[in-house]
């Protein structure tokens, strides 16, 4: 957990707290999102019962663009795309076929794709094939849920803006949950 | 002869000649292993054979090594199968416990989890009792074992092994009426238990069951069995047919007071129950043949002395 700028476990048992220590860094450690999270703050109070996890994430990286993973050239209405990094092929190739149909899309072989594009649509290099934020967020959540102690069916959970919560309990949640989340990211430093 | 219960590892090389020699001794092979050149068998001796069997087994690099647990089947009660229970947690104790020559089986409920919400239902009640004895293995809080606990046992009368996250103590002063073996400091956790202390954890778990199980077994003797289970296993192995055609790794599982008969109960539990063992004494004389709450197999329940007045 050296790479967290913060991580707190709180919880009235000193026992549970520990244990839930050592859950939570085994769990994000094997999802490999410990290089995502700069701040994490998990409260759980079993009397209640209730598990609020906030925490604030690095900066994450950008939207990929063909240009960055792809070489674009451009010939009259023939535009040759070849892959460098087959990761965003299959995104790739069907972003191009709900834009240009299967029958303009030709993959002459593995790493190379022949469009033949109309007037004023050979503006491929910028077009955004994937967004790496989307589903490391899905995957914070996801993570968080394992976290979590289990039969807690009733959550609530955001993100966006670099921050994320999630709460569970496995009774209603209570109305003030809001003032709960805004005083445990104070705990952390960052404004609810 | 008092049997003792003991695992034999060696090479496949003439292994028959040691599965002979524990039949003619008067012992019986619970189950047998062969993986690849090599063979585990997990048999009940007579005591005073051991360093025979050891003896002839050591030109064929065989071992004998006691194992407490042989003949004896085992519930690992983990309140979910969910990714929060499994795999560690529960796959780790019940392949552990196995390692000592239980059979162990792991019983996932359905609704038990969470603390006010767990449940306990009649199948998988009577399931648990079917086995010789329970590991429930709880979280890491004291006041959710302490709430759902009394639920997760309610009905429940075999002997019970508790374990959770809290130490011994907390989970000896929070259980009420007390269980008859605690092992704390393993609760829920995530990774795997490789690390020396969490060994040390695992050994712990399996020392409480041995401990709660010779108490049983001292019980047991009081009033003993009008049959021995391992006896009744190869009267019927020798004479069900079907049996050999059962594809479970073990297809008649020995328990401390019965057995459990992987066949289906409506075709074969007359056949059981007609079986001769002695001079016109059959197996519906000295057990009870009885439907197991577990797919369709039967269940037989061993009569005690004081019931049959027959010891064979």
């Amino acid at each position: 957990m050296e790479a967290v700028e913060y991580f707190e476990v709180e919880c009235p048992e000193a026992a549970g707290r520990e244990y839930y220590r050592k859950i939570a860094d085994v769990v994000l450690l094997d999802h490999n999102l410990l290089r995502v999270i700069r701040k994490l703050h998990i409260f759980i109070d079993p009397k209640v019962p209730i598990f609020v996890a906030t925490g604030v994430t690095r900066k994450l990286p950008g939207i990929v663009r063909v240009r960055d993973f792809a070489d674009v050239n451009v010939k009259d209405t023939n535009v040759t795309i070849s892959i460098g990094d087959e990761a965003y092929l299959a995104p790739l190739l069907r972003i191009l076929w709900d834009k240009f149909g299967k029958e303009r899309v030709n993959q002459p072989d593995r790493f190379t794709i022949v469009l033949s594009v109309g007037e004023g649509e050979g503006d491929i290099a910028d077009l955004p094939v994937y967004d790496p934020s989307e589903s490391i967020y899905k995957d914070l959540i996801y993570v968080l849920q394992v976290i979590q102690p289990e039969g807690f069916k009733v959550r609530r959970q955001y993100y966006g803006g670099n921050r994320f919560y999630l709460v569970a309990s496995e009774d209603t949640l209570p109305d003030d949950i809001e003032d709960l989340v805004r005083q445990k990211f104070a705990l952390m430093g960052v404004e609810g | 002869m008092t049997h003792v219960p003991v695992t034999y590892k060696g090479g496949i090389y003439r292994h028959d000649e040691i599965i002979d020699l524990i039949e003619d001794l008067g012992g019986y092979i619970i189950q047998k292993h062969v993986i690849a050149q090599e063979i585990v068998l997990q048999a009940l001796v007579p005591r005073e054979d051991i360093e025979l069997i050891r003896r002839i087994g050591k030109p064929l690099t065989g071992e004998v090594t006691p194992s407490p647990l042989v003949g004896t089947e085992i519930a690992v009660v983990t309140p979910s199968l969910e990714i929060h229970h499994l795999p560690h947690a529960s796959c780790d104790v019940a392949e552990y416990i196995r390692r000592f020559g239980a059979k162990t089986n792991m019983v996932g409920l359905a609704r038990g989890f969470g603390k006010r919400i767990a449940q306990l239902n009649d199948e998988e009640r009577d399931v648990i009792n079917e086995h010789d004895l329970a590991v429930y293995l709880l979280g890491d809080f004291e006041t959710c074992i302490e709430r759902k606990f009394p639920v997760l046992r309610r009905g429940i009368d075999v002997p019970i092994v508790l374990c959770g996250g809290p130490s011994t103590e907390a989970l000896r002063r929070i259980i009420d009426p007390p269980v008859e073996g605690y092992v704390g400091g393993i609760g829920r956790f995530m990774h795997r238990t490789k690390e020396s202390e969490e060994i040390g954890k695992l050994e712990e778990v399996v020392g409480e069951i041995t401990r709660v199980l010779d108490q049983r077994r001292e019980d047991l003797a009081r009033d003993p069995l009008s049959i021995s289970p391992a006896r009744l296993m190869d009267i019927i192995a020798e004479n069900v047919e079907e049996i050999h055609e059962v594809l479970s790794p073990t297809p008649i599982t020995v328990q401390m007071q019965g057995l459990r008969v992987k066949l289906p109960y409506d075709t074969f539990a007359p056949v059981i129950r007609k079986l001769v063992i002695d001079e016109g004494t059959t197996i519906g004389d000295l057990a009870t043949v009885s439907p197991s709450r577990m797919r369709d197999y039967i269940l037989l329940r061993i009569k005690p002395f004081s019931e049959t007045n027959i010891v064979l």
